[in-house]
């Protein structure tokens, strides 16, 4: 059997290639291969754009939703609530529906938190007789008002923008919060840190909420 | 191997194959994994639900002993309902109905109500013997209570909290902090069988005790409860029945800061 | 001339595949390499067909919608005749050939298969490798149930961790602003043309070079890959020690491969379909996500890592090890083959196993997560209520209550996050538990606003009793100092350096 390897050296190819460059043919190849390439990018074009789609659609998938009248939710108590996503197919089923939690922690103050833990987006669960959100995938614990209490998230839980207009809570929802998808969650309060601040104080930080201990 | 072999091998593999609707993989019928409120079997809900508190088939566990047939037959079902469903004020029985943040829906309730009833009811086993309701029906006295607590209490539970009897004190600010009258008088009526308490009628020897004494001890009990319950040593001596503290006088405190 | 051998004829007068298919099929290849350790490569390609196959089969039914696709699942797991048998062929084939494809790729490592002069076979089955994990990874999204669901957004949220871009990542991830029907078609399409169509061609390609190639001869130590001379010394081998590769060697491969599609069929039959578990409803909370067998690890890895190394560890440490099995042959393509003269060979595969089975181990019982229903499920065992006061037992109401057993085992039930606490009361005194579960801290949180201090006092007061009747609780020295009036006793622990423990 033949050695296969190595194969012709570059210097071999070119020197075949050399004489044939030059004649009328591979010109008329080339002039080929240009249109093909040419054809071939305007086809490409809108095809990156219909794949960017979802991204270059718009920035932020954000809406007012109305999760209610503001009675209906008791102070002193956290409540899920679910509400239709804004930007949902007619195809989505039962994936539309978004769960969120209104927290009114006296009358008229609210607090509307993603149930996505900040650490890997996992449902996280209201436990009302400890006070506490407790994530079941990787154990990440939030007091009532979403600062971190525990375990590997590096915030606290992403809140809503939120406003009451007409005795209704509206929140300013549609996507799935993460921590670079800002808009989706207000900025928290007090959580924008002094520039001079460390990275690993900013990460840590609870948010929202103040710096008071929560021991009462 | 000639072919009729061949055959014949792979229709014996291929057959229990294609009967295969015994084969232990085979999904059961039903979802693996129902909604959860599509979970109707009590023995599921009351071990994910009850099972924490009130104890492996109702019993021998911190709360009230369910599994006890004199307790099924006191309490009434809606009396059952609206404490599962909305928990037990003052005490640490918390609401299980989905609208008050709970999880689970009405009919599962029912179907632990009706459960608990089939599992360890038996009957009217009070029938005769003329129990007092199981909820109060007027305000009890308070002042008639002590004695009340001395006759049918104190024998077990010590007449004060600094000498609590053999089953421990039930004067101790914490706990009644933590129960309410209801609390009491469930657990007088109905007696707790798997730790020893007796019913209302092994209170008192030599007779069973009347729905006014029963009212009367709940709300004296409940009576007792400290404006501030729940310090760390209710027992420790005053600080002003302890001996002066001297500090010692080389001690420098630093000034300033 | 029988009518077949006629029509055989005719074929190949048309076709001619029969030079290069005899060619390929009788190549001379090493004695050596006809044996049971080269098996794995032939199995990957009998399991990938088998993958392609019953793949097409759910096609017929399977329905990409997001609405329907657990419904199609559901019908084929119970309404359609064996479709559940296909569906559990269909996933137990998946867990069969990532494990193949693995053990393949140690087998190349260790062998040394990957030097001069096939380090683009082993830089081309690295690019299958992370085909045929991101057909695991996207089967795992086509089987659209909660686990499903919620492992989409713990990817959504590792794309979300990327700087700058992170936002637009996840938006063109997902297909949209949030896991819907968008995201299915997504990974529908990836699952079922894209990634299948790349690793088949990737794996014609693979096959090619391994023909042109030949296989790798069986390392023996001292035998030095060198350029120069090794393409010449590899065809001797063939050549005066060789066998053909057709019978001399297939026939190892044609059994392996029966035997593993026979293996995979037994667990189809025995053990069944993987779900679907429950309908992707996100509004159904009380869902416990977790991934398939081969994410364990890493689902076990993201629970461990500090958080502020996490972000950092998830962006650079895959590229990086892509990198480094890249440039393997490049960094280590001449030399020695055999594992007897490559210790740290060696090594790296044992540690990468070991570490890969310690966490998979780890991720099968999450022992870093809260049960969620431990507090109202978890039975405190009698042993551990007998003989209490009614204070105590309103203690243990406390604990249950309050969720503490969602991390604190107690008899061997609960969650394991926190440490158990049988004999919590032989470590902490009563203060100390105090502190500890009002302030928290070691990653617990601070129950202070959580607490009444009745219930405070009474939990502490249970937990003062969790200890084994020969060793007694954990006393503060100085309260004894302090119940004695002032004076220190005459035969107080403190005096006998029994430290904090009073032996009563």
């Amino acid at each position: 059997m033949d050695e296969k390897l190595p194969p012709p050296s570059p210097e071999e190819q070119e020197q075949r290639l050399e004489t044939e460059r030059v004649t009328r043919r591979s010109f008329l190849m080339n002039v080929g291969i240009a249109l093909n390439a040419a054809v071939a990018i305007a086809i490409a074009t809108p095809v990156v754009g219909y794949l960017l789609g979802p991204v270059l659609r718009r920035k932020d998938y954000l809406q007012w939703i109305s999760l209610g009248e503001t009675a209906e939710f008791t102070p002193g108590e956290t409540r899920l609530v679910t509400f239709r996503d804004p930007f949902a197919n007619s195809w989505d089923g039962d994936t539309a529906n978004i769960p969120a939690y209104v927290r009114c922690s006296e009358p008229g103050k609210f607090t509307v938190f993603a149930i996505n833990c900040a650490h890997l987006g996992c449902p996280v669960r209201w436990f009302s007789e400890s006070q506490l959100f407790m994530c079941p995938c990787h154990g990440g614990v939030y007091y009532a008002d979403g600062s971190r209490a525990s375990g590997p998230p590096e915030r606290g839980l992403f809140t809503y923008e939120l406003k009451v207009e007409g005795g209704k809570l509206m929140i300013n929802a549609g996507q799935m919060p993460t921590l670079q998808n800002r808009a989706s969650a207000a900025p928290c309060p007090g959580s924008t840190p002094a520039p001079n601040e460390s990275a690993l104080v900013k990460r840590i930080e609870p948010c929202p909420g103040t710096k008071a201990s929560t021991i009462g | 191997m000639r072919p009729n072999h061949i055959v014949v091998t792979f229709l014996g593999m291929a057959l229990p194959l294609l009967a295969g609707c015994d084969l232990p993989g085979r999904p059961k019928p039903g979802p693996e994994v129902p909604r959860p409120e599509a979970v109707t079997s009590f023995d599921t809900l009351y071990n994910e639900n009850c099972a924490g508190c009130h104890g492996a088939s109702g019993q021998n566990g911190s709360a009230t002993n369910l599994a006890n047939p004199k307790y099924q037959a006191l309490v009434d079902d809606a009396s059952l309902r609206d404490v599962i469903a909305h928990g037990e004020k003052g005490t640490l029985m918390p609401a299980f109905d989905i609208r008050s943040g709970g999880s689970l829906t009405g009919a599962q309730i029912e179907v632990l109500i009706s459960g608990m009833r089939a599992h360890w009811g038996k009957g009217n086993v009070l029938a005769g013997q003329n129990p007092p309701p199981y909820k109060a029906t007027h305000p009890g006295d308070v002042s008639k209570g002590q004695a009340v607590y001395t006759a049918a209490c104190a024998r077990c539970h010590g007449v004060t909290a600094q000498h609590p009897g053999p089953a421990g004190s039930i004067l101790d600010g914490s706990f009644l902090a933590l129960i309410n009258e209801q609390t009491v008088r469930t657990t007088i009526l109905a007696g707790r069988p798997d730790i020893g308490e007796p019913d209302w009628q092994g209170h008192i020897p030599g007779r069973p005790m009347t729905d006014d004494e029963v009212t009367d001890v709940s709300a004296w009990l409940i009576a007792q409860k400290p404006a501030i319950p729940g310090q760390p040593y209710p027992n420790a001596k005053p600080m002003s029945e302890h001996p002066a503290e001297a500090r010692p006088a080389a001690v420098k405190r630093p000034t300033g800061d | 001339m029988p009518w077949y051998k006629s029509v055989y004829d005719w074929l190949e007068r048309r076709i001619q595949f029969e030079g290069p298919v005899k060619e390929a099929v009788l190549h001379p290849v090493p004695k050596s390499t006809a044996s049971w350790w080269y098996v794995f490569g032939s199995a990957s390609l009998v399991l990938l067909i088998l993958q392609v196959v019953t793949g097409i089969l759910l096609g017929l039914v399977y329905m990409p919608s997001a609405a329907h696709a657990w419904i199609s699942l559901d019908v084929l797991n119970h309404d359609l005749p064996l479709g559940w048998f296909l569906r559990a062929m269909h996933g137990w084939g998946s867990n069969f050939m990532v494990a193949v494809v693995l053990i393949h790729m140690a087998q190349v490592f260790l062998f040394g298969a990957y030097k001069f002069p096939r380090e683009l076979t082993w830089i081309v089955g690295i690019f299958m490798l992370l085909m045929t994990l991101g057909m695991a990874f996207t089967g795992q999204v086509l089987r659209f149930d909660q686990d499903a669901y919620w492992g989409l957004g713990i990817g959504a949220s590792i794309m979300g961790r990327v700087p700058v871009i992170g936002g637009q990542l996840v938006h063109f991830m997902l297909g949209g602003p949030i896991i819907n029907g968008s995201t299915l078609t997504r990974f529908f399409t990836l699952h079922v043309f894209v990634i299948p169509g790349t690793l088949l061609a990737l794996t014609g390609l693979h096959v090619w070079m391994v023909l042109k190639l030949g296989i790798n001869e069986w390392p023996m130590p001292g035998r030095i890959v060198r350029r120069e001379t090794y393409v010449q010394e590899y065809n001797e081998l063939a050549h005066k020690d060789g066998i053909p590769f057709v019978p001399g060697a297939v026939w190892k491969d044609l059994f392996f491969s029966a035997a593993i599609l026979l293996a995979v069929a037994v667990c189809a039959a025995v053990f069944g379909p993987f779900g679907p578990k429950g309908v992707p409803d996100p509004t159904i909370i009380s869902t416990v996500p977790k991934p398939d067998f081969f994410f364990l690890w890493i689902y076990t890895v993201l629970s461990f890592l500090p958080p502020e190394l996490e972000t950092p560890f998830l962006l650079i440490v895959p590229p990086i090890a892509i990198a480094a099995l890249i440039g393997l042959p490049f960094v280590a393509g001449i030399g020695e083959k055999s594992w007897w003269r490559r210790p740290v060979a060696v090594f790296s595969v044992m540690f990468l196993a070991i570490c890969w089975a310690v966490f998979t181990q780890l991720g099968t019982y999450t022992p870093w997560s809260p049960q969620m229903n431990a507090w109202s499920g978890a039975v405190i065992p009698a042993k551990f209520l007998e003989n209490r006061t009614p204070l105590e037992r309103q203690g243990a109401n406390v604990f249950q209550e309050k969720q503490c057993r969602n991390c604190h085992a107690v008899g061997g039930l609960g969650g394991q996050r926190g440490p158990a606490l049988d004999e919590v009361a032989t470590r902490l005194t009563e203060d100390q538990m105090i502190r500890q579960v009002l302030l928290g801290g070691g990653n617990m949180p601070a129950y202070g606003s959580a607490l009444s201090p009745a219930e405070t006092s009474a939990l502490v007061r249970y937990l003062e009793t969790l200890h084994p009747h020969y060793q007694p609780a954990a006393a503060d020295a100085s309260r004894q100092v302090v119940g004695q009036g002032g004076g220190v006793p005459a035969d107080s622990t403190v005096q006998q350096g029994g430290g904090q423990t009073a032996v009563h």
